[in-house]
């Protein structure tokens, strides 16, 4: 074996010295990871779900209610904004985005799966308009041409919504009532339910306003708008416009960037509801759980080795070696432990999403906030061990 | 005027210790275990100065303070009372960093190896090399030799788990001494040791003591290895009970051959009787003893040289000179009585003095040993 010398690696080899106990070391630091991995996933899956119908539009730009706190709360404002942001120079085109949820009960009349009237979120779009992205609804948007038909999301929940989902015949010729009034479901598509939405169903602007003509008192139900989806042409800036519209617009609307929309209202459900409470609790748990495991594992190594770290006190190593020493092991325990830890957690999230349907999807956003919980763990367990080093008597070895 | 100091006479500090510096000076120094009630004494007043270059062999039974008084030196214990020179830093009262640094020129050989498991022979050696920022070549050529001399050349990169418990050993003591420390603590280095390596360990001491001046302090109960010991330190119930420069013993016991009374004696008894001297000095004019005054001390000049003056009444005469090697005060001693003549020194001179109850005590010996032998001689004719 060379002779290579430059510091001794001592940190290291005393990690890797005894395998049997890195490897127990490893498993439970993976654990902790395992644990915060879970938090990260259900809470970006949920948030995601929440904002996956602001992902499916098309839209670069959208005009959105200022008292419309979130997608759920019906704010609307009227179309003629809609109108006057079609105009602004950059603008490519502007559309109106239509939904109702309160007014929106869907009634199953089959002869054998009968059910009551349960809510349902209706969206209605003029149907040459680019609106949606969804491939789904783009391939069958002339089936929802003839009036009083819609398509119905594949994931709306089963319990109440139960219509064959498979088959489209079939499908079709199920007897349904939409806020009282027959409705023929042509087909299926692929959004996803939310906190506020067992299933959603979309149709034609004209559908929409026979259906819900109660919406606007005295009025044509289709002159309010619940959002404005504004295409921005290819030559022009997204932000510049954004900026034109907003100055532009009259005040009743927020104007809001794709990014924008998302955060906000990600930022809802996080703040304003105890969801982000929960998930941070969970966070918390898992690293605690973790913090504990990385001091045990710390702490035995150093009092296993009490007489050599007082052998080196009495040699003349300062309180900054011991410091750094301990520092180096924890972190190379967490940067060791996260890989074991995301690998699982990958494994765990394509089974998670298999079975519940949310989008468990492993960012680098959220590996990189796992990494640095891991990092903080094992680091701050290992400042809490280091004392126990740092009593280490060298008049003891006499 | 004469200064007598808390030195033995045995501690041959004040012949030629004047040309060596002192790596180590332990002045008055007490130490105190536990709080309150259960406080305990366990050093009291202890001085001790060690020259650059010595060997030192600390004895004396187990709790008798040598451990305690090896720690204070060696910076691992904080000191509470007295003064503790290492390398000239005062170590009551010192900072941390101040300890640290002094460490660094310290070299510690424990009992138990306390090897990292994880690292090899020449890493484990290394962490002394790495704390003094030795060069890299300059380091791994030390370690080669260290562990080359103390025989473990083949197993250099070998782990702790493969070495037996006297390999172990010898790379704890290669350790405390590649990065070429001033000062050497050992405690026990050679017990685990057999008997060619443990005197390949005592003379790579001496090689560090004689061409390092590197000073040398060992607890040990090894007899093997008694005999490379500058000075032997004996510690009994948290004092130094005898500090004995081998070579100044050998000098104070031929001495002491030459006094009639003393002829007798065997060896063992003269280096006793070494023991129980102490030091006195005189400078030029100085009366060392005064005619007519009570007789307390037996003195031997070890230098200088004194005039015998005697008052007959009428007019004071000096009858003699003595000189290097020559004792006077014995006749007050042996009879009772008041000194008979006055002692002036001529010049610089140091003395070893013995109390007269050691004095009558060793007499008693001595007759003892005489009849003793004339029993011995009777009984065979």
């Amino acid at each position: 074996m060379p002779v290579k010398l430059r510091k001794t690696p001592l940190a290291w080899k005393n990690l890797t010295h005894d395998w049997r106990r890195l490897a127990v070391a490893l498993a439970g630091i993976a654990f902790a990871v395992l644990l915060m991995f879970t938090q990260v996933g259900f809470q970006n899956a949920l948030f995601d779900s929440q904002v996956k119908v602001i992902d499916d539009l098309h839209g670069d730009i959208f005009l959105v209610s200022r008292a419309k706190y979130t997608l759920a709360a019906e704010k609307r404002f009227p179309l003629a904004l809609v109108k006057q942001a079609a105009s602004v120079p950059g603008v490519h085109g502007a559309y109106p985005f239509y939904s109702e949820l309160t007014l929106s009960r869907l009634k199953n009349l089959s002869p054998n799966r009968r059910s009551k009237a349960f809510p349902i979120r209706s969206i209605g779009i003029q149907l040459d308009d680019p609106v949606i992205d969804t491939q789904s609804i783009r391939d069958q948007i002339d089936k929802l041409r003839v009036r009083g038909t819609a398509l119905i999301d594949v994931h709306s929940r089963q319990a109440n919504f139960d219509f064959p989902r498979d088959d489209d015949k079939a499908l079709a010729a199920s007897p349904a009532e939409l806020a009282d009034k027959s409705i023929k479901l042509v087909g299926t598509f692929d959004l996803g339910t939310d906190f506020a939405h067992d299933g959603n169903l979309v149709m034609s602007a004209e559908s929409f306003a026979d259906f819900f003509p109660q919406r606007v008192p005295f009025g044509d139900p289709l002159s309010v708008v619940d959002l404005g989806i504004v295409d921005v042409s290819d030559d022009a800036d997204i932000d510049d416009v954004r900026d034109r519209l907003d100055a532009v617009i009259d005040d009743r609307v927020f104007v809001y960037t794709r990014e924008q929309f998302r955060d906000k209202e990600v930022s809802f459900w996080d703040t304003s509801t105890p969801i982000g409470i929960v998930f941070f609790a969970g966070k918390v748990i898992g690293f605690i759980v973790g913090m504990v495991i990385c001091y045990q594992v710390i702490y035995s190594d150093i009092a296993d080795h009490m007489s050599e770290f007082a052998t080196l006190k009495a040699m003349g190593y300062s309180r900054g070696y011991f410091i750094r020493l301990i520092v180096v092991e924890a972190v190379l325990l967490a940067l060791i432990g996260f890989v074991p830890g995301s690998i699982v957690s990958y494994g765990l999230y394509h089974v998670l999403a298999g079975s519940t349907g949310l989008l468990m999807r492993m960012t680098i956003p959220a590996a990189l906030t796992v990494l640095v919980l891991t990092l903080a763990m094992c680091v701050a367990s290992g400042l809490l061990a280091v004392r126990k080093l740092l009593s280490a008597d060298p008049a003891s070895l006499f | 005027m004469t200064a007598t100091s808390a030195f033995p006479a045995t501690s041959g500090m004040f012949v030629d210790g004047a040309q060596l510096p002192k790596t180590v000076k332990v002045g008055g120094v007490n130490h105190y275990f536990g709080e309150g009630e259960l406080r305990s004494q366990a050093l009291f007043d202890n001085h001790l100065e060690v020259r650059r270059g010595e060997i030192v062999i600390m004895t004396g039974p187990s709790g008798s303070g040598k451990t305690t008084l090896l720690t204070l030196i060696g910076t691992l214990r904080t000191v509470q009372e007295g003064s503790l020179k290492v390398l000239g830093n005062e170590l009551n009262g010192a900072s941390r960093d101040q300890i640290n640094k002094l460490r660094r020129d310290l070299g510690f050989i424990f009992q138990a190896h306390n090897l990292f498991g994880s690292l090899t022979a020449h890493q484990n050696v290394n962490m002394a090399c790495e704390l003094v920022e030795m060069e890299r070549k300059e380091s791994d050529r030390r370690i080669r030799m260290l562990l080359e001399r103390l025989g473990l050349g083949e197993r250099i990169n070998y782990k702790p788990d493969q070495l037996s418990g006297g390999q172990k050993q010898r790379v704890a003591v290669a350790r405390g001494l590649v990065h070429n420390p001033r000062i050497v603590l050992a405690d026990e280095p050679t017990a685990a040791l057999d008997e060619k390596s443990g005197r390949e360990v005592v003379t790579l001491f001496q090689e560090m003591a004689n061409d390092h001046g590197c000073t040398i302090i060992m607890v040990t109960h090894d007899s093997r290895i008694l005999d490379v010991a500058d000075r032997i330190v004996k510690m009994e119930g948290g004092k130094i009970k005898a500090d004995s420069a081998v070579q100044e013993t050998s000098v104070i016991c031929e001495f002491l051959r030459q006094f009639p009374l003393f002829s007798s004696l065997t060896p063992t008894t003269l280096t006793e009787v070494a023991d129980m001297m102490r030091v006195e000095t005189a400078e030029a004019g100085d009366v060392v003893i005064r005619q007519n005054d009570p007789g307390e001390l037996f003195y031997l000049i070890r230098t200088g040289a004194v005039d015998v003056v005697v008052d007959d009444g009428q007019k004071t005469r000096t009858v003699a000179e003595l000189k290097e090697g020559q004792y006077f005060g014995e006749a007050a001693l042996i009879r009772d009585e008041p000194r008979n003549a006055t002692i002036i020194a001529k010049e610089h001179s140091v003395f070893y003095t013995l109390g007269k109850a050691d004095f009558t005590r060793t007499l008693g010996r001595a007759a003892s040993f005489r009849e003793e032998i004339q029993q011995a001689l009777f009984s065979r004719s």
